[in-house]
């Protein structure tokens, strides 16, 4: 078992996920034929031996918890330690451009006081990675870190903004930058590549006691602020698939799936992706049934065409129905002869017999969910 | 002590050697069945959708793989804190110990067990059959009957009658006649190898049998037969519904092949009485651009690239591309490289068949078990093999130590 809690922001939102994020916390959107988009996070913080995790809901958090439960799929139903569910502040009208708010652990300190382990990890929820927190938190430890920034690799060299940049020297130690001088590779993120981060819970109980009166204000800014003071290292990871602010994001990072590299790192792995277990039986073609490049979830009934394309569990697809470059949630019913290409169809929509439904590859066309059409 | 009006003893410790390379090193309730399932899930998910909540699972053969898929029971929801999942190996006493000796010998030995929980009646249930049965209308049948020992029957064609313990039985269903395999069947009512029986009546006679040194200590030559001698009430339960046994490889192939058929998918997975299972989290199967699939049920974790008609394919599966499979179960895991080509095949768990082999090639002479051709648990099968119609492919192995 790990010496760290985890700590899961599983109220982030958005305005550009259409309907998909209406009637769920956008962590609790389903993705990649069986999950949810928070099941990564969970699962990678399970894998890596916490046992301890929180998790920050928003205010219309039933999904949520339908999902989870007592956290038993992901082994969290604990004598000692657990599943934590975190009630995270209304914004009201500041609005909720908050990744990791303070005041959020400010209203839920008893988990973080109460415990006993050295490290908190903290990560958001609309991310999709399947990330080991092994190796970083032996990094941490060598480098007697206050604060381990995880950060995406993009790859490519960034180019400094006039937003906040950070400096990462050799020793992977993170400064504060605002010259705009030439970087090499890996030597320069702004903030809003930081995905998660590891941090000693002494520490984060006495930046939440210094911080108490101001309020709303990001972890994230308050590390900016105090980088002079703060040992804070850096540490690129490549195992983020991305994380889902849009309806294009949502639509890419799903479609990327098709992908054989991007599922080796996200699921073909050693650290495999819990889930609410449905025990669907066995997904049945029929002999009409023409599927290519796509991913089919059990429960799956398919007498027509599918391509390019991701079916959830418990999806009718009747004979003569086209499905191109389409991502169909769980428990859609499609009739005879409909097409579809370059749609999100989302849970239990019904399309009757001959409709043509289609979007386009950088505007896909979102569905509501039980939808008849 | 914990009181319980109803307990269920799971007879899950036979070999099976009928199934050959299926059973080699798991038990038989543990051999995967219709793509995600084991034989063991039906008998269990049985229990769980009939309100039985303590379950003692004797286990004798090879136990490991059952095991550790029972576990606690949880994934049939029969955890529990009045009773659960007991798994029950054969034990030492003070002076002696012994292995289960059929299967009254192996309730016998598990009396204190059902004495902790002190049931009104006990269910005897294997781990052998496919079917899907409410319990609690075969009991209050029982009750309403007043019967000591009612034995679930089912009606099976006549011409195969002779292969079955048949029941005759009088107008008001008392069983008055018990023939284990009758060469002249006067009956057509097969025993389903599912009895309730009062725990008094039971326990009375599990111990005279014990007594008897000439008996097989078995429910069914033993047993069943003696309680009718001493003109005990025993009824016959009618079940009309989903049974199969699957003891043989040609009716374990039909059984899963018949999942394929139309129509007849329901009957198996009703949504109103699931068939749950211990399944491993995989994410959704992936269709590669040249695959086809026709008439199939595939699981989730496969990969396929080449073509599958008429084919059950197991979770964790691969197939590679330019492969063709027809009339096949693929057992979880199993890896299938390119080109090679099989027909009406069991390919065994984690089994790997290399480039370019055929399965299944008709021979000339009549195949044997009906031509289906079976390749063992684990077996790495060399590049460009050509295997006979009826074959069974064991793994060839170094002997273990004391193995001869």
């Amino acid at each position: 078992m790990l010496n760290a809690i985890g700590i899961i922001y599983a109220n982030s939102a958005t305005d550009s996920l259409q309907g998909l994020a209406v009637e769920r916390p956008l962590a609790a959107i389903p993705f990649g034929g069986r999950y949810r988009i928070l099941d990564f996070a969970l699962s990678s913080m399970v894998n890596s031996g916490i046992r301890t995790i929180g998790l920050i809901t928003p205010h219309h958090y039933r999904p949520l918890l339908d999902h989870l439960g007592a956290g038993k799929a992901w082994f969290l139903d604990r004598k000692d330690g657990g599943l934590f569910i975190l009630p995270g502040v209304t914004h009201g009208l500041l609005g909720d451009d908050h990744t990791f708010c303070i005041k959020d652990l400010q209203n839920n300190l008893e988990l973080l006081q109460k415990d006993f382990a050295e490290y908190v990890v903290i990560s958001r929820g609309d991310q999709i990675f399947n990330l080991n927190f092994k190796k970083a938190l032996e990094f941490h430890n060598d480098k007697n870190a206050d604060i381990t920034l995880i950060y995406k690799d993009t790859g490519q060299v960034v180019k400094p903004t006039d937003e906040m940049n950070y400096d990462i020297n050799n020793y992977k130690q993170v400064s504060n930058t605002c010259c705009n001088e030439e970087f090499g590779s890996g030597k320069l993120i702004q903030a809003d590549l930081v995905c998660m981060f590891i941090i000693r819970r002494e520490l984060l109980l006495n930046i939440i006691e210094k911080y108490n009166s101001i309020g709303c204000i990001d972890l994230i800014d308050i590390i900016n602020e105090n980088l002079g003071v703060l040992k804070v290292y850096g540490r690129p990871t490549c195992t983020l698939i991305g994380t889902i602010r849009t309806v294009k994001d949502y639509f890419d990072h799903s479609m990327e799936l098709l992908n054989l590299e991007v599922r080796g790192r996200l699921w073909l792995g050693q650290d495999r992706i819990h889930t609410k277990v449905r025990d669907n039986p066995p997904t049945q073609y029929a002999s009409q049934a023409k599927v290519s490049n796509s991913l089919i979830a059990s429960g799956s009934s398919i007498a027509g065409t599918v391509e390019n394309s991701i079916i959830f569990r418990e999806v009718t697809l009747e004979e003569g129905s086209q499905i191109k470059n389409s991502i169909i949630l769980p428990k859609c019913h499609i009739q005879k002869d409909v097409q579809i290409e370059y749609a999100i169809l989302d849970k239990s929509v019904i399309v009757n017999a001959e409709n043509v439904l289609k979007g386009s590859l950088n505007n896909p066309l979102v569905v509501l969910k039980r939808t008849v059409i | 002590m914990k009181k319980q009006e109803c307990i269920a003893m799971l007879l899950a410790g036979g070999q099976g050697s009928r199934l050959g390379g299926l059973t080699r090193i798991r038990a038989k309730p543990a051999v995967s069945f219709c793509g995600k399932y084991r034989i063991i899930d039906f008998t269990l998910s049985n229990c769980s959708n009939s309100q039985i909540n303590t379950v003692g699972v004797l286990i004798q053969y090879k136990p490991f793989l059952l095991n550790s898929y029972i576990d606690l029971g949880s994934a049939w929801d029969i955890d529990n804190p009045s009773g659960g999942v007991h798994i029950l190996p054969p034990f030492l006493s003070e002076t002696k110990g012994s292995w289960y000796n059929g299967t009254a010998n192996a309730v016998y030995q598990n009396r204190e067990f059902i004495n902790f929980y002190d049931p009104e009646y006990v269910v005897i249930l294997s781990g052998d059959h496919v079917y899907r049965m409410d319990y609690t209308q075969m009991l209050k049948f029982h009750k309403s009957k007043n019967s000591e020992i009612t034995i679930a029957t089912i009606k099976v064609p006549w011409e195969e009658a002779s292969r079955f313990g048949i029941l005759t039985v009088d107008e008001d269903e008392r069983i008055t006649k018990f023939t284990e395999k009758p060469s002249q069947p006067d009956s057509n009512l097969a025993s389903m190898g599912v009895y309730i029986f009062n725990w008094a009546t039971l326990k009375e006679a599990l111990i005279a049998d014990a007594g008897d040194p000439l008996s097989n200590n078995d429910f069914g030559q033993n047993i069943i037969p003696q309680q009718l001698k001493q003109a005990k009430r025993v009824y016959a339960y009618k079940f009309e519904g989903y049974w199969r046994d699957v003891g043989t490889i040609e009716s374990y192939y039909q059984a899963n092949m018949e999942s394929l058929r139309e129509g007849h998918f329901l009957t198996i997975f009703d949504p109103k009485f699931r068939i749950f299972s211990n399944e491993e989290i995989l994410p959704p199967h992936f269709v590669g651009s040249k695959a086809r699939i026709e008439n199939s049920l595939i699981c989730n974790g496969c990969i396929v690239h080449g073509s599958v008609s008429n084919s059950i394919i197991a979770p964790g599966v691969y197939v590679g591309k330019e492969v063709h499979i027809r009339d096949s179960i693929l057992l979880p895991n199993a890896k299938i490289h390119k080109g090679t080509n099989i027909y009406k095949t069991i390919v065994g768990e984690d089994a790997e068949i290399m480039r370019n082999c055929i399965l299944g090639v008709e021979g000339r002479t009549t195949p044997n078990q009906e031509g289906i051709t079976v390749i063992e648990d684990n077996h790495i099968l060399p590049e460009g093999s050509v295997i006979e119609a009826g074959e069974t492919i064991y793994k060839a192995r170094p002997l273990d130590k004391g193995e001869r």
